[in-house]
Protein backbone atom coordinates (compact mmCIF):
# COMPACT_ATOMS: atom_id res chain seq x y z
CA UNK A 1 0.00 0.00 0.00
CA UNK A 2 1.38 3.37 -0.74
CA UNK A 3 0.49 6.78 1.15
CA UNK A 4 0.40 10.61 0.25
CA UNK A 5 0.64 12.85 2.87
CA UNK A 6 -0.30 15.94 1.83
CA UNK A 7 -1.78 19.10 3.02
CA UNK A 8 -4.33 22.10 1.91
CA UNK A 9 -2.69 25.40 -0.07
CA UNK A 10 -3.48 27.78 2.72
CA UNK A 11 -5.36 27.72 5.96
CA UNK A 12 -8.65 29.57 4.03
CA UNK A 13 -8.53 26.61 1.26
CA UNK A 14 -8.59 24.01 4.68
CA UNK A 15 -11.48 25.32 5.90
CA UNK A 16 -13.47 25.89 2.50
CA UNK A 17 -12.22 22.17 2.22
CA UNK A 18 -13.64 20.87 5.90
CA UNK A 19 -16.59 22.80 4.65
CA UNK A 20 -16.97 21.08 1.63
CA UNK A 21 -16.44 17.67 3.37
CA UNK A 22 -18.67 17.82 5.85
CA UNK A 23 -16.47 18.90 9.15
CA UNK A 24 -18.19 22.28 10.23
CA UNK A 25 -16.32 22.46 13.33
CA UNK A 26 -13.20 22.33 11.45
CA UNK A 27 -14.36 25.08 9.15
CA UNK A 28 -14.86 27.32 11.80
CA UNK A 29 -11.81 26.57 13.76
CA UNK A 30 -9.76 29.11 13.87
CA UNK A 31 -5.54 28.41 13.40
CA UNK A 32 -4.95 27.50 17.22
CA UNK A 33 -7.38 25.06 16.90
CA UNK A 34 -5.79 23.67 13.53
CA UNK A 35 -2.43 23.66 15.40
CA UNK A 36 -3.80 20.81 17.82
CA UNK A 37 -6.20 19.26 15.76
CA UNK A 38 -3.95 15.70 14.72
CA UNK A 39 -3.11 14.31 11.05
CA UNK A 40 -6.50 12.67 9.59
CA UNK A 41 -6.15 9.52 6.98
CA UNK A 42 -9.09 10.89 4.89
CA UNK A 43 -9.09 8.68 2.01
CA UNK A 44 -8.57 5.19 0.58
CA UNK A 45 -8.27 4.07 -2.88
CA UNK A 46 -7.45 2.18 -5.72
CA UNK A 47 -5.22 2.97 -8.84
CA UNK A 48 -4.62 0.79 -12.26
CA UNK A 49 -1.62 1.14 -13.75
CA UNK A 50 -1.42 1.01 -17.54
CA UNK A 51 0.29 -2.57 -16.91
CA UNK A 52 -3.05 -4.21 -15.28
CA UNK A 53 -1.07 -4.10 -11.58
CA UNK A 54 -3.70 -2.74 -9.09
CA UNK A 55 -2.45 -1.29 -6.06
CA UNK A 56 -4.26 0.14 -2.91
CA UNK A 57 -3.86 3.94 -1.71
CA UNK A 58 -4.30 6.09 1.03
CA UNK A 59 -4.73 10.47 1.62
CA UNK A 60 -3.02 11.50 4.79
CA UNK A 61 -4.10 15.22 5.39
CA UNK A 62 -0.98 16.04 8.06
CA UNK A 63 -3.59 19.07 8.90
CA UNK A 64 -0.89 21.59 8.22
CA UNK A 65 -1.23 24.27 6.28
CA UNK A 66 1.33 27.05 5.11
CA UNK A 67 0.42 29.53 7.87
CA UNK A 68 2.00 27.33 10.32
CA UNK A 69 5.68 27.54 8.94
CA UNK A 70 6.74 29.82 11.64
CA UNK A 71 5.46 28.17 14.35
CA UNK A 72 8.84 25.90 14.15
CA UNK A 73 7.61 23.63 16.83
CA UNK A 74 4.03 22.61 15.29
CA UNK A 75 5.15 22.37 11.83
CA UNK A 76 7.86 20.01 12.90
CA UNK A 77 4.97 17.82 15.29
CA UNK A 78 2.48 18.41 12.64
CA UNK A 79 4.93 16.60 9.95
CA UNK A 80 6.22 13.62 12.76
CA UNK A 81 2.61 12.40 13.69
CA UNK A 82 1.76 12.28 10.06
CA UNK A 83 4.40 10.05 9.10
CA UNK A 84 3.34 7.94 12.30
CA UNK A 85 -0.19 7.72 11.33
CA UNK A 86 0.86 6.74 7.86
CA UNK A 87 3.35 3.95 9.66
CA UNK A 88 0.75 2.61 12.02
CA UNK A 89 -1.75 2.39 8.94
CA UNK A 90 0.61 -0.15 7.48
CA UNK A 91 1.83 2.06 4.43
CA UNK A 92 4.92 0.43 2.86
CA UNK A 93 5.80 3.85 1.15
CA UNK A 94 4.49 7.46 1.88
CA UNK A 95 5.34 10.32 -0.37
CA UNK A 96 5.91 13.21 1.49
CA UNK A 97 4.07 16.02 -0.19
CA UNK A 98 3.77 20.15 -0.08
CA UNK A 99 5.85 21.67 2.46
CA UNK A 100 6.14 18.47 4.42
CA UNK A 101 9.58 17.19 2.65
CA UNK A 102 10.43 20.73 2.99
CA UNK A 103 9.71 20.64 6.65
CA UNK A 104 11.29 16.84 7.42
CA UNK A 105 14.66 18.29 5.72
CA UNK A 106 14.58 22.18 6.90
CA UNK A 107 14.33 21.06 10.62
CA UNK A 108 16.87 18.06 10.64
CA UNK A 109 13.96 15.62 11.60
CA UNK A 110 16.13 12.54 10.85
CA UNK A 111 17.15 13.22 14.16
CA UNK A 112 13.37 12.85 15.43
CA UNK A 113 12.97 8.91 14.63
CA UNK A 114 11.30 8.32 17.93
CA UNK A 115 7.38 9.30 17.96
CA UNK A 116 5.88 8.31 20.93
CA UNK A 117 6.02 4.78 21.05
CA UNK A 118 6.79 4.36 17.36
CA UNK A 119 10.05 4.35 16.01
CA UNK A 120 9.88 5.83 12.60
CA UNK A 121 11.11 3.18 9.93
CA UNK A 122 12.44 5.89 7.22
CA UNK A 123 12.37 3.54 4.49
CA UNK A 124 8.47 3.68 4.49
CA UNK A 125 8.77 7.06 2.98
CA UNK A 126 10.08 8.97 0.27
CA UNK A 127 10.79 12.80 -0.36
CA UNK A 128 8.91 12.34 -4.29
CA UNK A 129 11.92 14.24 -5.75
CA UNK A 130 13.73 11.80 -7.88
CA UNK A 131 10.48 11.42 -9.89
CA UNK A 132 10.02 15.22 -9.58
CA UNK A 133 13.16 16.06 -10.87
CA UNK A 134 13.13 13.50 -13.74
CA UNK A 135 9.39 15.03 -14.83
CA UNK A 136 11.06 18.76 -14.88
CA UNK A 137 13.80 17.86 -17.05
CA UNK A 138 11.39 16.04 -19.50
CA UNK A 139 9.03 18.93 -19.16
CA UNK A 140 12.10 21.07 -20.88
CA UNK A 141 12.85 18.80 -22.87
CA UNK A 142 9.77 18.16 -24.63
CA UNK A 143 7.70 21.61 -24.10
CA UNK A 144 10.88 23.81 -24.92
CA UNK A 145 10.93 22.96 -29.37
CA UNK A 146 7.40 23.58 -28.89
CA UNK A 147 7.77 26.83 -28.13
CA UNK A 148 10.97 27.16 -31.35
CA UNK A 149 13.38 26.87 -28.41
CA UNK A 150 16.18 24.91 -29.67
CA UNK A 151 18.02 23.35 -26.24
CA UNK A 152 21.21 23.62 -28.06
CA UNK A 153 21.35 27.19 -28.41
CA UNK A 154 18.87 27.73 -25.46
CA UNK A 155 20.02 29.55 -21.95
CA UNK A 156 17.99 27.66 -19.32
CA UNK A 157 18.41 29.69 -15.90
CA UNK A 158 18.00 27.07 -12.83
CA UNK A 159 16.00 29.28 -9.95
CA UNK A 160 17.32 27.44 -6.86
CA UNK A 161 19.99 25.60 -8.41
CA UNK A 162 22.28 23.83 -5.30
CA UNK A 163 18.73 22.38 -3.66
CA UNK A 164 18.10 18.85 -4.36
CA UNK A 165 15.14 19.06 -6.96
CA UNK A 166 17.33 22.03 -8.54
CA UNK A 167 20.96 20.35 -8.73
CA UNK A 168 19.37 17.10 -9.70
CA UNK A 169 17.77 18.79 -12.96
CA UNK A 170 21.02 20.87 -13.52
CA UNK A 171 22.81 17.46 -13.25
CA UNK A 172 20.54 16.08 -15.91
CA UNK A 173 20.42 18.86 -18.18
CA UNK A 174 24.44 18.76 -18.59
CA UNK A 175 24.47 15.49 -18.55
CA UNK A 176 21.98 13.92 -20.46
CA UNK A 177 20.84 16.92 -23.23
CA UNK A 178 23.11 19.51 -25.07
CA UNK A 179 21.28 22.19 -23.53
CA UNK A 180 23.34 25.60 -24.75
CA UNK A 181 24.21 26.71 -21.42
CA UNK A 182 23.25 26.92 -17.96
CA UNK A 183 22.66 29.98 -15.57
CA UNK A 184 22.95 28.49 -12.03
CA UNK A 185 21.06 30.95 -9.28
CA UNK A 186 20.79 30.24 -5.67
CA UNK A 187 20.79 32.41 -2.75
CA UNK A 188 24.10 30.77 -1.37
CA UNK A 189 27.82 31.66 -3.22
CA UNK A 190 29.67 28.23 -1.74
CA UNK A 191 27.33 25.66 -2.61
CA UNK A 192 26.99 27.53 -5.96
CA UNK A 193 30.66 27.48 -6.48
CA UNK A 194 30.37 23.79 -5.33
CA UNK A 195 27.73 22.83 -8.23
CA UNK A 196 29.69 24.91 -10.56
CA UNK A 197 32.77 23.11 -9.83
CA UNK A 198 31.06 19.49 -9.95
CA UNK A 199 29.21 20.48 -13.11
CA UNK A 200 32.42 21.39 -14.53
CA UNK A 201 30.37 24.39 -16.32
CA UNK A 202 27.45 26.67 -15.99
CA UNK A 203 27.48 30.43 -15.27
CA UNK A 204 26.56 31.27 -11.64
CA UNK A 205 24.15 34.50 -11.77
CA UNK A 206 21.53 36.94 -9.99
CA UNK A 207 18.70 36.41 -9.85
CA UNK A 208 17.96 39.95 -11.83
CA UNK A 209 20.93 38.89 -14.05
CA UNK A 210 19.80 35.41 -15.40
CA UNK A 211 16.21 35.95 -15.74
CA UNK A 212 16.69 38.41 -19.28
CA UNK A 213 19.26 36.12 -20.40
CA UNK A 214 17.11 32.79 -20.37
CA UNK A 215 15.08 30.99 -22.80
CA UNK A 216 13.91 28.35 -20.34
CA UNK A 217 13.90 29.19 -16.57
CA UNK A 218 13.19 26.12 -14.02
CA UNK A 219 11.83 27.64 -11.08
CA UNK A 220 12.40 24.78 -8.05
CA UNK A 221 12.72 27.35 -5.70
CA UNK A 222 9.54 29.18 -3.78
CA UNK A 223 8.98 32.53 -4.95
CA UNK A 224 8.55 35.14 -2.16
CA UNK A 225 5.35 37.21 -2.22
CA UNK A 226 7.15 40.24 -3.10
CA UNK A 227 9.09 38.75 -5.99
CA UNK A 228 7.84 41.07 -8.72
CA UNK A 229 8.97 39.49 -12.63
CA UNK A 230 9.80 42.56 -15.59
CA UNK A 231 8.40 40.90 -18.11
CA UNK A 232 9.30 43.12 -20.55
CA UNK A 233 12.73 42.19 -20.38
CA UNK A 234 11.85 38.42 -20.70
CA UNK A 235 13.43 36.78 -23.77
CA UNK A 236 10.60 35.63 -26.33
CA UNK A 237 9.86 32.84 -26.26
CA UNK A 238 10.13 31.83 -22.99
CA UNK A 239 9.69 28.63 -21.14
CA UNK A 240 8.87 29.27 -17.05
CA UNK A 241 9.16 25.98 -15.43
CA UNK A 242 7.00 26.68 -12.11
CA UNK A 243 8.20 23.93 -10.30
CA UNK A 244 8.04 25.58 -6.89
CA UNK A 245 5.80 25.25 -4.13
CA UNK A 246 3.48 26.82 -3.72
CA UNK A 247 3.07 27.32 -7.44
CA UNK A 248 2.59 31.04 -8.23
CA UNK A 249 4.21 31.89 -10.89
CA UNK A 250 1.76 32.56 -13.53
CA UNK A 251 0.56 35.59 -11.68
CA UNK A 252 4.38 36.85 -11.55
CA UNK A 253 5.10 36.19 -15.15
CA UNK A 254 1.51 36.43 -17.54
CA UNK A 255 2.77 38.15 -20.63
CA UNK A 256 2.78 37.47 -24.81
CA UNK A 257 5.11 35.32 -25.44
CA UNK A 258 5.65 34.11 -21.74
CA UNK A 259 4.80 29.81 -20.94
CA UNK A 260 4.28 29.23 -17.58
CA UNK A 261 4.08 25.57 -16.90
CA UNK A 262 3.39 23.86 -14.01
CA UNK A 263 6.21 21.85 -13.04
CA UNK A 264 6.76 18.23 -11.31
CA UNK A 265 3.10 17.52 -12.81
CA UNK A 266 2.14 14.40 -13.88
CA UNK A 267 -0.89 13.21 -15.99
CA UNK A 268 -2.32 9.40 -15.00
CA UNK A 269 -3.70 7.22 -18.31
CA UNK A 270 -6.44 6.96 -16.43
CA UNK A 271 -9.08 8.68 -14.02
CA UNK A 272 -8.42 7.82 -9.93
CA UNK A 273 -11.76 7.55 -7.93
CA UNK A 274 -10.25 9.57 -5.21
CA UNK A 275 -12.63 12.80 -3.67
CA UNK A 276 -10.33 14.33 -1.01
CA UNK A 277 -7.24 14.11 -2.87
CA UNK A 278 -9.41 15.94 -6.06
CA UNK A 279 -10.51 18.56 -3.87
CA UNK A 280 -7.37 19.43 -2.10
CA UNK A 281 -5.06 19.85 -4.68
CA UNK A 282 -5.34 22.39 -7.16
CA UNK A 283 -5.10 20.83 -10.25
CA UNK A 284 -6.83 21.24 -14.06
CA UNK A 285 -7.79 17.73 -14.40
CA UNK A 286 -8.02 16.56 -10.67
CA UNK A 287 -8.70 12.81 -11.56
CA UNK A 288 -5.82 12.57 -13.26
CA UNK A 289 -3.01 14.92 -12.65
CA UNK A 290 -0.90 14.78 -8.99
CA UNK A 291 2.21 15.85 -7.53
CA UNK A 292 5.36 13.93 -9.45
CA UNK A 293 6.28 13.15 -5.58
CA UNK A 294 3.04 11.69 -4.77
CA UNK A 295 3.20 9.60 -8.35
CA UNK A 296 6.78 8.30 -6.93
CA UNK A 297 5.12 6.91 -4.03
CA UNK A 298 2.76 4.86 -6.53
CA UNK A 299 5.28 3.70 -8.79
CA UNK A 300 7.80 2.46 -5.80
CA UNK A 301 4.57 0.36 -4.93
CA UNK A 302 3.67 -0.59 -8.35
CA UNK A 303 7.14 -1.65 -8.93
CA UNK A 304 7.60 -3.42 -5.13
CA UNK A 305 10.26 -1.49 -4.56
CA UNK A 306 9.38 -0.71 -0.75
CA UNK A 307 12.68 2.07 0.17
CA UNK A 308 13.31 5.13 0.81
CA UNK A 309 13.87 6.19 -2.98
CA UNK A 310 14.60 9.77 -2.65
CA UNK A 311 15.99 10.79 0.79
CA UNK A 312 18.39 13.20 2.12
CA UNK A 313 19.66 16.37 0.06
CA UNK A 314 21.30 16.45 -2.76
CA UNK A 315 21.77 12.82 -2.91
CA UNK A 316 19.32 12.13 -6.68
CA UNK A 317 21.66 9.69 -8.99
CA UNK A 318 20.98 10.34 -12.81
CA UNK A 319 20.89 6.58 -12.82
CA UNK A 320 17.65 6.92 -10.06
CA UNK A 321 15.93 9.42 -12.42
CA UNK A 322 16.27 6.93 -15.30
CA UNK A 323 14.74 4.10 -13.37
CA UNK A 324 12.06 6.38 -11.98
CA UNK A 325 11.12 7.77 -15.22
CA UNK A 326 10.96 4.38 -17.52
CA UNK A 327 8.81 3.20 -14.36
CA UNK A 328 6.90 6.64 -15.12
CA UNK A 329 6.22 5.76 -18.37
CA UNK A 330 5.86 2.37 -17.98
CA UNK A 331 2.82 2.62 -15.19
CA UNK A 332 1.20 5.14 -17.63
CA UNK A 333 2.43 8.97 -16.42
CA UNK A 334 3.44 11.55 -18.53
CA UNK A 335 4.43 14.82 -17.73
CA UNK A 336 2.51 17.92 -17.70
CA UNK A 337 3.20 19.77 -21.36
CA UNK A 338 2.17 22.91 -22.96
CA UNK A 339 -0.41 21.34 -25.23
CA UNK A 340 -2.29 19.61 -22.21
CA UNK A 341 -2.58 22.53 -20.09
CA UNK A 342 -3.66 24.82 -22.84
CA UNK A 343 -6.20 22.12 -23.41
CA UNK A 344 -7.45 22.11 -20.14
CA UNK A 345 -7.29 25.58 -19.46
CA UNK A 346 -7.71 27.51 -22.90
CA UNK A 347 -8.98 30.43 -21.46
CA UNK A 348 -5.42 31.16 -19.87
CA UNK A 349 -3.82 30.82 -23.26
CA UNK A 350 -0.99 28.26 -22.48
CA UNK A 351 -1.25 29.26 -18.48
CA UNK A 352 -0.81 25.98 -16.76
CA UNK A 353 -3.11 27.15 -13.28
CA UNK A 354 -6.85 26.20 -13.47
CA UNK B 1 8.85 18.45 -2.93
CA UNK B 2 11.20 21.49 -4.42
CA UNK B 3 13.26 22.77 -1.27
CA UNK B 4 12.06 25.96 0.12
CA UNK B 5 15.08 28.46 -0.10
CA UNK B 6 12.76 31.45 0.91
CA UNK B 7 10.82 30.32 3.54
CA UNK B 8 12.71 29.51 7.07
CA UNK B 9 11.35 29.24 10.18
CA UNK B 10 11.26 32.24 12.53
CA UNK B 11 11.95 30.18 15.65
CA UNK B 12 15.00 28.62 16.18
CA UNK B 13 16.32 24.77 15.84
CA UNK B 14 16.44 23.20 19.29
CA UNK B 15 17.46 24.69 22.40
CA UNK B 16 14.81 23.38 24.81
CA UNK B 17 16.78 22.97 27.57
CA UNK B 18 15.20 21.50 30.79
CA UNK B 19 13.28 23.62 33.53
CA UNK B 20 15.19 24.60 36.53
CA UNK B 21 13.32 21.78 38.77
CA UNK B 22 14.50 23.79 41.87
CA UNK B 23 12.95 27.28 41.36
CA UNK B 24 10.14 28.46 43.11
CA UNK B 25 8.41 28.87 40.21
CA UNK B 26 8.60 25.34 39.03
CA UNK B 27 8.08 23.77 42.47
CA UNK B 28 4.59 25.69 42.83
CA UNK B 29 3.56 24.46 39.02
CA UNK B 30 4.51 21.21 40.10
CA UNK B 31 2.28 20.72 43.09
CA UNK B 32 -0.67 21.11 40.74
CA UNK B 33 0.29 19.26 38.30
CA UNK B 34 1.58 16.46 40.15
CA UNK B 35 -1.30 16.72 41.93
CA UNK B 36 -3.41 15.90 38.99
CA UNK B 37 -1.59 13.13 38.33
CA UNK B 38 -1.78 11.30 41.70
CA UNK B 39 -5.39 11.81 41.97
CA UNK B 40 -5.88 10.76 38.45
CA UNK B 41 -4.21 7.57 39.41
CA UNK B 42 -6.78 7.23 42.28
CA UNK B 43 -9.25 7.92 40.35
CA UNK B 44 -8.32 5.46 38.05
CA UNK B 45 -8.60 2.84 40.40
CA UNK B 46 -11.53 3.47 42.16
CA UNK B 47 -13.38 3.51 38.73
CA UNK B 48 -11.92 -0.07 37.75
CA UNK B 49 -13.43 -1.51 40.71
CA UNK B 50 -16.38 0.51 40.14
CA UNK B 51 -16.74 -0.69 36.60
CA UNK B 52 -15.93 -4.47 37.79
CA UNK B 53 -18.99 -3.93 39.75
CA UNK B 54 -21.04 -3.26 36.45
CA UNK B 55 -19.14 -6.39 34.90
CA UNK B 56 -19.09 -9.20 37.09
CA UNK B 57 -17.18 -11.65 35.11
CA UNK B 58 -14.35 -8.98 34.10
CA UNK B 59 -13.97 -8.20 38.33
CA UNK B 60 -10.74 -10.17 38.19
CA UNK B 61 -9.04 -8.42 35.06
CA UNK B 62 -10.27 -4.83 36.13
CA UNK B 63 -9.14 -5.23 39.97
CA UNK B 64 -5.47 -6.01 38.68
CA UNK B 65 -6.13 -2.36 36.42
CA UNK B 66 -7.34 -1.04 39.45
CA UNK B 67 -3.56 -2.28 41.93
CA UNK B 68 -1.94 -0.91 38.71
CA UNK B 69 -3.14 2.56 39.36
CA UNK B 70 -2.44 2.79 42.67
CA UNK B 71 1.16 1.80 42.17
CA UNK B 72 1.48 4.34 39.81
CA UNK B 73 0.27 6.54 42.32
CA UNK B 74 2.81 5.81 44.88
CA UNK B 75 5.55 6.51 42.12
CA UNK B 76 4.52 9.82 41.64
CA UNK B 77 4.07 10.53 45.12
CA UNK B 78 7.28 9.84 45.44
CA UNK B 79 8.10 12.00 42.55
CA UNK B 80 6.70 15.16 44.42
CA UNK B 81 8.69 14.05 47.35
CA UNK B 82 12.11 14.04 45.36
CA UNK B 83 11.34 17.37 44.76
CA UNK B 84 10.38 18.43 47.67
CA UNK B 85 6.80 19.67 47.00
CA UNK B 86 4.06 19.18 48.31
CA UNK B 87 1.09 17.83 45.86
CA UNK B 88 -2.44 20.40 46.09
CA UNK B 89 -4.85 17.98 46.57
CA UNK B 90 -7.64 19.82 46.98
CA UNK B 91 -7.11 22.15 43.39
CA UNK B 92 -6.85 18.16 41.87
CA UNK B 93 -9.94 16.98 43.24
CA UNK B 94 -11.55 19.89 41.82
CA UNK B 95 -9.89 19.69 38.47
CA UNK B 96 -11.41 15.89 37.97
CA UNK B 97 -15.25 17.21 38.97
CA UNK B 98 -16.63 17.06 36.38
CA UNK B 99 -15.61 13.65 34.88
CA UNK B 100 -16.05 12.52 38.23
CA UNK B 101 -19.10 13.59 38.16
CA UNK B 102 -20.45 12.49 34.93
CA UNK B 103 -19.17 8.98 36.10
CA UNK B 104 -20.75 8.81 38.61
CA UNK B 105 -23.87 9.39 37.40
CA UNK B 106 -23.38 6.92 34.20
CA UNK B 107 -22.25 4.31 36.53
CA UNK B 108 -25.68 4.65 38.93
CA UNK B 109 -27.51 3.93 36.21
CA UNK B 110 -25.56 1.32 35.20
CA UNK B 111 -23.81 2.72 31.59
CA UNK B 112 -20.91 0.49 31.50
CA UNK B 113 -20.49 2.44 27.88
CA UNK B 114 -20.07 5.85 29.32
CA UNK B 115 -18.23 4.67 32.06
CA UNK B 116 -15.73 2.63 29.86
CA UNK B 117 -15.29 6.21 27.59
CA UNK B 118 -14.30 8.16 30.27
CA UNK B 119 -11.94 6.14 32.51
CA UNK B 120 -10.01 3.39 29.99
CA UNK B 121 -10.71 5.89 26.69
CA UNK B 122 -10.84 9.79 27.60
CA UNK B 123 -8.02 9.38 31.22
CA UNK B 124 -5.77 6.53 29.63
CA UNK B 125 -5.83 8.98 26.38
CA UNK B 126 -4.94 11.94 28.47
CA UNK B 127 -2.52 9.82 30.75
CA UNK B 128 -0.33 8.76 28.06
CA UNK B 129 -0.63 12.21 26.12
CA UNK B 130 0.86 14.08 29.42
CA UNK B 131 3.42 11.55 30.09
CA UNK B 132 4.67 11.82 26.69
CA UNK B 133 4.80 15.10 27.01
CA UNK B 134 6.26 14.87 30.29
CA UNK B 135 8.73 12.43 30.07
CA UNK B 136 11.69 14.60 27.54
CA UNK B 137 11.56 17.26 30.14
CA UNK B 138 11.03 15.27 33.40
CA UNK B 139 14.07 15.57 36.11
CA UNK B 140 15.66 12.29 36.32
CA UNK B 141 14.20 10.51 38.75
CA UNK B 142 10.26 11.26 37.52
CA UNK B 143 11.34 10.45 34.08
CA UNK B 144 12.07 6.78 35.07
CA UNK B 145 9.35 6.30 36.77
CA UNK B 146 7.03 7.84 34.41
CA UNK B 147 8.69 5.65 31.16
CA UNK B 148 7.39 3.02 33.02
CA UNK B 149 3.73 3.70 33.73
CA UNK B 150 3.52 4.92 29.98
CA UNK B 151 3.93 1.56 29.56
CA UNK B 152 0.91 0.28 31.31
CA UNK B 153 -1.37 2.77 30.26
CA UNK B 154 -1.18 1.86 26.75
CA UNK B 155 -2.44 -1.72 28.15
CA UNK B 156 -5.36 0.31 29.97
CA UNK B 157 -7.02 2.04 27.05
CA UNK B 158 -6.48 -1.33 25.12
CA UNK B 159 -8.91 -2.81 28.03
CA UNK B 160 -11.62 -0.46 27.01
CA UNK B 161 -10.78 -0.49 23.48
CA UNK B 162 -11.10 -3.88 22.97
CA UNK B 163 -14.50 -4.38 25.13
CA UNK B 164 -15.90 -1.72 23.09
CA UNK B 165 -14.76 -3.17 20.20
CA UNK B 166 -16.71 -6.58 20.86
CA UNK B 167 -19.87 -4.39 21.40
CA UNK B 168 -20.05 -1.58 19.28
CA UNK B 169 -22.74 -2.26 17.61
CA UNK B 170 -24.74 -1.76 20.73
CA UNK B 171 -22.20 0.77 22.33
CA UNK B 172 -22.52 3.48 19.09
CA UNK B 173 -24.69 5.82 20.06
CA UNK B 174 -24.44 5.67 24.00
CA UNK B 175 -20.16 6.33 22.59
CA UNK B 176 -21.62 9.32 20.41
CA UNK B 177 -23.33 10.55 23.33
CA UNK B 178 -20.70 10.11 25.72
CA UNK B 179 -18.40 11.68 23.42
CA UNK B 180 -19.87 15.00 23.11
CA UNK B 181 -21.09 15.18 26.62
CA UNK B 182 -17.05 14.38 28.24
CA UNK B 183 -14.62 15.20 25.50
CA UNK B 184 -15.44 19.23 25.64
CA UNK B 185 -14.75 18.55 29.49
CA UNK B 186 -10.91 17.40 28.57
CA UNK B 187 -10.22 20.53 26.52
CA UNK B 188 -10.70 22.48 29.26
CA UNK B 189 -9.26 20.81 32.19
CA UNK B 190 -5.94 21.08 29.48
CA UNK B 191 -6.53 24.71 29.26
CA UNK B 192 -6.70 25.08 32.86
CA UNK B 193 -3.53 23.92 33.17
CA UNK B 194 -1.91 25.12 30.26
CA UNK B 195 -0.29 27.89 32.78
CA UNK B 196 1.49 25.46 34.72
CA UNK B 197 2.66 22.67 32.00
CA UNK B 198 4.34 25.46 30.36
CA UNK B 199 6.37 26.22 33.35
CA UNK B 200 7.43 22.40 33.40
CA UNK B 201 8.08 23.18 29.61
CA UNK B 202 4.91 21.14 28.29
CA UNK B 203 2.79 23.18 25.93
CA UNK B 204 -1.18 23.02 24.85
CA UNK B 205 -1.07 22.77 21.71
CA UNK B 206 1.27 19.52 22.36
CA UNK B 207 -0.73 18.08 24.86
CA UNK B 208 -4.30 18.43 23.10
CA UNK B 209 -2.79 16.87 19.82
CA UNK B 210 -1.11 13.62 21.30
CA UNK B 211 -4.12 13.36 23.67
CA UNK B 212 -6.34 13.32 20.07
CA UNK B 213 -3.60 11.22 18.52
CA UNK B 214 -4.37 8.44 21.36
CA UNK B 215 -7.87 8.61 21.71
CA UNK B 216 -8.34 8.74 17.78
CA UNK B 217 -6.10 5.78 17.56
CA UNK B 218 -8.49 3.78 20.43
CA UNK B 219 -11.44 4.89 18.12
CA UNK B 220 -10.38 3.42 15.23
CA UNK B 221 -9.48 0.05 16.75
CA UNK B 222 -12.92 -0.20 18.00
CA UNK B 223 -14.32 0.22 14.61
CA UNK B 224 -14.95 3.43 14.08
CA UNK B 225 -14.59 5.08 10.17
CA UNK B 226 -11.94 8.21 9.76
CA UNK B 227 -15.29 10.00 8.99
CA UNK B 228 -16.94 9.22 12.59
CA UNK B 229 -13.45 9.94 14.15
CA UNK B 230 -12.68 13.30 12.84
CA UNK B 231 -15.97 14.68 14.09
CA UNK B 232 -16.04 13.04 17.38
CA UNK B 233 -12.47 14.10 17.97
CA UNK B 234 -13.78 18.07 17.08
CA UNK B 235 -15.71 18.00 20.02
CA UNK B 236 -12.47 18.07 21.68
CA UNK B 237 -10.97 21.14 19.61
CA UNK B 238 -14.19 23.61 19.77
CA UNK B 239 -17.58 23.75 22.33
Amino acid sequence: MFGLIGHSTSFEAARQLAERLGYPEYAAGDLDMWCSAPPQLVERFDVESATGKRIEGAYIDSVFVPEMLRRFKTAKRKVLNAMELAQKSGIDCSALGGFTSIIFEDMNLLREQQVRATTLEWQRFTTGNTHTAWVICQQVESNAPLLGIDLSQAKVAVVGATGDIGSAVCHWLNQRTDVGELLLVARKPQPLADLQQALGGGRILSLEEAIPEADVVVWVASLPESLTIDTGGLRKPCLMIDGGYPKNLDSKAAAEGVHVLKGGIVEFHTAIDWQVVALAADMARPERQMFACFAEAMLLDFEDRHTNFSWGRNNIQLEAMEWIGAASLRHGFRALGLAAAATAAPALAGLASP
Amino acid sequence: MPTLESTQPSETLGGEGLPDFSSAAYKDAYSRINAIVIEGEQEAHDNYLAIGSLLPDQAEELTRLARMELKHMKGFTACAANLGVTADMPFARDFFSPLRTNFQAALAEGKVVTCLLIQSLLIEAFAIAAYHIYIPVADPFARKITEGVVKDEYTHLNYGQEWLKANLEASRAELEEANRANLPHVRRMLESVAGDAAVLHMEKEDLIEDFLIAYQEALTEIGFNSREIARMAAAALVG
